[in-house]
Protein backbone atom coordinates (compact mmCIF):
# COMPACT_ATOMS: atom_id res chain seq x y z
CA UNK A 1 0.00 0.00 0.00
CA UNK A 2 1.38 3.57 -0.71
CA UNK A 3 0.31 6.42 1.69
CA UNK A 4 0.34 10.37 0.17
CA UNK A 5 -0.39 12.90 2.34
CA UNK A 6 -2.47 15.68 0.25
CA UNK A 7 -4.40 19.27 0.51
CA UNK A 8 -7.38 20.04 -0.49
CA UNK A 9 -7.21 21.13 -4.22
CA UNK A 10 -4.28 18.84 -4.58
CA UNK A 11 -4.56 15.80 -6.78
CA UNK A 12 -3.68 12.37 -7.34
CA UNK A 13 -3.27 10.16 -10.56
CA UNK A 14 -4.10 6.62 -11.19
CA UNK A 15 -2.21 6.16 -14.78
CA UNK A 16 -3.02 8.44 -17.15
CA UNK A 17 -6.64 8.08 -16.94
CA UNK A 18 -7.80 8.62 -13.37
CA UNK A 19 -7.06 11.42 -11.31
CA UNK A 20 -8.90 11.95 -7.44
CA UNK A 21 -8.90 15.44 -6.18
CA UNK A 22 -9.06 16.13 -2.76
CA UNK A 23 -12.26 18.75 -2.60
CA UNK A 24 -12.67 19.61 0.99
CA UNK A 25 -11.70 18.02 4.17
CA UNK A 26 -14.21 18.88 6.65
CA UNK A 27 -14.00 17.21 10.58
CA UNK A 28 -13.61 13.34 9.86
CA UNK A 29 -15.16 13.72 5.94
CA UNK A 30 -12.91 13.93 2.80
CA UNK A 31 -15.04 15.13 -0.44
CA UNK A 32 -13.43 13.58 -3.13
CA UNK A 33 -13.51 14.70 -7.01
CA UNK A 34 -12.88 11.11 -9.31
CA UNK A 35 -12.33 11.69 -12.87
CA UNK A 36 -12.33 8.32 -14.86
CA UNK A 37 -12.85 6.97 -18.18
CA UNK A 38 -16.74 5.82 -18.51
CA UNK A 39 -15.69 2.23 -18.75
CA UNK A 40 -13.80 2.24 -15.43
CA UNK A 41 -16.90 1.84 -12.64
CA UNK A 42 -16.08 4.02 -9.88
CA UNK A 43 -18.19 2.39 -6.45
CA UNK A 44 -18.16 3.08 -2.78
CA UNK A 45 -15.80 0.21 -1.27
CA UNK A 46 -18.34 -0.80 1.28
CA UNK A 47 -21.39 -1.15 -1.04
CA UNK A 48 -19.41 -3.17 -3.67
CA UNK A 49 -17.87 -5.48 -0.76
CA UNK A 50 -21.63 -6.21 0.16
CA UNK A 51 -21.99 -7.33 -3.11
CA UNK A 52 -19.40 -9.26 -3.62
CA UNK A 53 -20.28 -10.63 -0.17
CA UNK A 54 -24.40 -11.64 -0.96
CA UNK A 55 -23.08 -12.95 -4.30
CA UNK A 56 -20.33 -15.52 -2.22
CA UNK A 57 -23.00 -16.38 0.34
CA UNK A 58 -25.84 -16.55 -2.57
CA UNK A 59 -23.16 -19.34 -4.70
CA UNK A 60 -23.09 -21.66 -1.32
CA UNK A 61 -27.17 -22.54 -2.16
CA UNK A 62 -27.45 -25.97 -3.35
CA UNK A 63 -31.09 -27.28 -5.37
CA UNK A 64 -32.01 -28.21 -1.99
CA UNK A 65 -32.37 -25.09 -0.85
CA UNK A 66 -34.56 -23.83 -3.41
CA UNK A 67 -38.37 -24.90 -3.82
CA UNK A 68 -38.45 -26.77 -6.50
CA UNK A 69 -41.98 -25.82 -7.58
CA UNK A 70 -44.85 -23.62 -7.04
CA UNK A 71 -47.51 -26.26 -8.06
CA UNK A 72 -46.21 -28.92 -5.16
CA UNK A 73 -46.18 -25.97 -2.70
CA UNK A 74 -49.93 -25.03 -3.47
CA UNK A 75 -50.68 -28.13 -3.19
CA UNK A 76 -49.25 -28.15 0.23
CA UNK A 77 -51.96 -28.19 3.02
CA UNK B 1 -21.72 -26.73 -25.61
CA UNK B 2 -21.90 -28.88 -22.55
CA UNK B 3 -20.96 -28.47 -18.93
CA UNK B 4 -20.61 -30.50 -16.11
CA UNK B 5 -22.45 -29.05 -12.98
CA UNK B 6 -22.09 -30.11 -10.04
CA UNK B 7 -25.64 -29.10 -8.87
CA UNK B 8 -27.39 -30.47 -12.41
CA UNK B 9 -25.46 -32.56 -14.01
CA UNK B 10 -24.64 -32.71 -17.79
CA UNK B 11 -26.61 -29.58 -19.08
CA UNK B 12 -26.41 -28.94 -23.01
CA UNK B 13 -26.44 -25.16 -23.11
CA UNK B 14 -26.74 -23.17 -26.60
CA UNK B 15 -24.59 -21.04 -28.06
CA UNK B 16 -27.33 -18.16 -28.03
CA UNK B 17 -28.32 -18.97 -24.03
CA UNK B 18 -24.71 -17.87 -23.22
CA UNK B 19 -24.72 -14.38 -21.48
CA UNK B 20 -21.26 -12.70 -21.31
CA UNK B 21 -20.08 -10.66 -18.28
CA UNK B 22 -16.81 -9.19 -19.06
CA UNK B 23 -16.24 -7.85 -15.63
CA UNK B 24 -17.66 -11.08 -14.40
CA UNK B 25 -19.69 -11.26 -11.14
CA UNK B 26 -18.08 -9.57 -8.36
CA UNK B 27 -16.49 -12.08 -5.66
CA UNK B 28 -17.46 -14.75 -8.49
CA UNK B 29 -15.22 -16.58 -10.93
CA UNK B 30 -16.33 -16.53 -14.61
CA UNK B 31 -17.20 -14.38 -17.67
CA UNK B 32 -19.41 -16.32 -19.19
CA UNK B 33 -22.87 -17.16 -17.51
CA UNK B 34 -26.47 -19.32 -18.48
CA UNK B 35 -29.64 -19.02 -16.85
CA UNK B 36 -30.33 -23.01 -16.28
CA UNK B 37 -33.94 -23.73 -14.62
CA UNK B 38 -34.59 -26.88 -12.34
CA UNK B 39 -37.83 -26.69 -12.81
CA UNK B 40 -40.79 -24.47 -15.34
CA UNK B 41 -42.80 -23.32 -12.42
CA UNK B 42 -40.56 -21.75 -9.96
CA UNK B 43 -39.90 -18.38 -9.50
CA UNK B 44 -36.21 -19.05 -9.00
CA UNK B 45 -34.03 -19.98 -11.54
CA UNK B 46 -29.70 -20.24 -11.34
CA UNK B 47 -27.24 -18.07 -13.21
CA UNK B 48 -24.97 -20.66 -14.10
CA UNK B 49 -21.13 -20.53 -14.35
CA UNK B 50 -20.21 -21.75 -18.26
CA UNK B 51 -16.68 -21.92 -17.11
CA UNK B 52 -17.12 -23.22 -13.88
CA UNK B 53 -19.57 -26.24 -13.67
CA UNK B 54 -19.42 -25.70 -9.61
CA UNK B 55 -20.60 -22.14 -9.52
CA UNK B 56 -23.73 -20.98 -9.72
CA UNK B 57 -26.31 -18.69 -7.69
CA UNK B 58 -30.20 -18.15 -7.51
CA UNK B 59 -31.88 -15.35 -9.13
CA UNK B 60 -35.27 -14.26 -9.62
CA UNK B 61 -37.53 -11.87 -11.08
CA UNK B 62 -37.30 -8.65 -8.01
CA UNK B 63 -41.02 -7.47 -9.17
CA UNK B 64 -42.11 -11.21 -8.15
CA UNK B 65 -42.02 -10.16 -4.65
CA UNK B 66 -41.07 -6.11 -4.70
CA UNK B 67 -44.15 -4.90 -6.98
CA UNK B 68 -43.04 -1.55 -6.49
CA UNK B 69 -39.35 -2.20 -6.98
CA UNK B 70 -37.66 0.53 -9.24
CA UNK B 71 -33.86 0.72 -11.16
CA UNK B 72 -32.28 3.14 -12.31
CA UNK B 73 -29.00 2.45 -14.21
CA UNK B 74 -26.09 5.23 -14.83
CA UNK B 75 -25.85 6.60 -18.24
CA UNK B 76 -22.21 4.79 -17.97
CA UNK B 77 -23.28 1.57 -16.59
CA UNK B 78 -25.84 2.09 -19.44
CA UNK B 79 -22.76 2.34 -22.26
CA UNK B 80 -20.79 -0.33 -20.94
CA UNK B 81 -24.00 -2.64 -21.56
CA UNK B 82 -24.75 -0.96 -24.83
CA UNK B 83 -28.45 -0.57 -23.85
CA UNK B 84 -30.17 1.96 -25.98
CA UNK B 85 -33.53 1.49 -24.97
CA UNK B 86 -34.52 0.53 -21.46
CA UNK B 87 -36.70 -2.69 -23.31
CA UNK B 88 -33.85 -4.41 -24.07
CA UNK B 89 -32.61 -4.60 -20.71
CA UNK B 90 -33.63 -7.41 -18.32
CA UNK B 91 -33.55 -7.67 -15.00
CA UNK B 92 -32.82 -10.19 -12.12
CA UNK B 93 -31.79 -10.01 -8.69
CA UNK B 94 -29.80 -12.77 -6.89
CA UNK B 95 -30.95 -14.65 -4.05
CA UNK B 96 -29.47 -15.75 -1.13
CA UNK B 97 -31.43 -18.65 -0.48
CA UNK B 98 -30.76 -20.03 3.41
CA UNK B 99 -31.80 -23.52 5.05
CA UNK B 100 -35.40 -22.04 5.80
CA UNK B 101 -37.24 -19.97 2.90
CA UNK B 102 -38.88 -17.83 5.28
CA UNK B 103 -35.03 -16.30 5.86
CA UNK B 104 -34.34 -16.20 2.01
CA UNK B 105 -33.47 -12.87 1.07
CA UNK B 106 -32.65 -10.67 -2.67
CA UNK B 107 -30.48 -8.21 -3.54
CA UNK B 108 -31.86 -5.54 -4.21
CA UNK B 109 -28.70 -2.69 -4.18
CA UNK B 110 -27.13 -4.80 -6.65
CA UNK B 111 -29.33 -5.87 -9.64
CA UNK B 112 -28.09 -8.30 -12.47
CA UNK B 113 -28.98 -5.73 -15.80
CA UNK B 114 -28.71 -7.95 -19.40
CA UNK B 115 -28.88 -6.52 -22.51
CA UNK B 116 -30.98 -9.38 -23.93
CA UNK B 117 -30.68 -8.54 -27.74
CA UNK B 118 -26.39 -8.41 -27.30
CA UNK B 119 -26.37 -11.12 -24.80
CA UNK B 120 -24.42 -9.36 -22.51
CA UNK B 121 -24.88 -8.47 -18.78
CA UNK B 122 -22.87 -6.46 -15.66
CA UNK B 123 -24.25 -6.22 -12.11
CA UNK B 124 -24.79 -2.88 -11.34
CA UNK B 125 -25.23 -0.67 -8.33
CA UNK B 126 -28.79 0.24 -8.08
CA UNK B 127 -28.67 3.88 -8.63
CA UNK B 128 -32.14 4.37 -7.13
CA UNK B 129 -30.55 4.18 -3.24
CA UNK B 130 -31.95 3.19 -0.24
CA UNK B 131 -32.25 -0.40 -0.57
CA UNK B 132 -30.61 -3.02 1.01
CA UNK B 133 -28.34 -6.34 -0.58
CA UNK B 134 -30.60 -8.32 1.97
CA UNK B 135 -34.29 -7.65 1.65
CA UNK B 136 -36.33 -9.88 2.83
CA UNK B 137 -37.98 -11.99 0.11
CA UNK B 138 -40.81 -13.18 1.63
CA UNK B 139 -42.14 -9.56 3.19
CA UNK B 140 -44.44 -8.41 0.83
CA UNK B 141 -45.37 -11.88 -0.51
CA UNK B 142 -46.50 -15.71 0.36
CA UNK B 143 -44.43 -18.33 -1.97
CA UNK B 144 -48.01 -19.39 -3.41
CA UNK B 145 -49.04 -16.13 -4.57
CA UNK B 146 -45.56 -15.99 -6.66
CA UNK B 147 -45.72 -16.45 -10.33
CA UNK B 148 -43.02 -18.64 -12.46
CA UNK B 149 -40.23 -16.59 -13.72
CA UNK B 150 -40.55 -15.12 -17.45
CA UNK B 151 -37.32 -14.91 -19.09
CA UNK B 152 -36.73 -12.30 -21.86
CA UNK B 153 -33.23 -14.96 -22.32
CA UNK B 154 -32.91 -18.29 -22.85
CA UNK B 155 -33.07 -20.33 -19.98
CA UNK B 156 -32.07 -24.06 -20.19
CA UNK B 157 -33.81 -26.34 -18.44
CA UNK B 158 -32.12 -29.25 -16.46
CA UNK B 159 -33.39 -32.07 -14.46
CA UNK B 160 -33.26 -30.60 -11.08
Amino acid sequence: MLVITRKPGERICLGDDVTITVLEVVGQTVRLGIEAPAEIPVYRHEIWEAVKEENRAAAGASIANLPSSNKNNRSTP
Amino acid sequence: MQIASTRFGTIEIRDDAVLEFPDGLPGLRGERWAFVAGSDDSPFFWLHSVEHPDVAVPVTSPWLFVSDYEVRVSEEEARRLDLNDPSDAYIVCVVRATENIADFTINLAGPVIINAGARVGRQVLNDVGGYSVRHPLFSEVELNEVQPTRSAVPVTAAAG
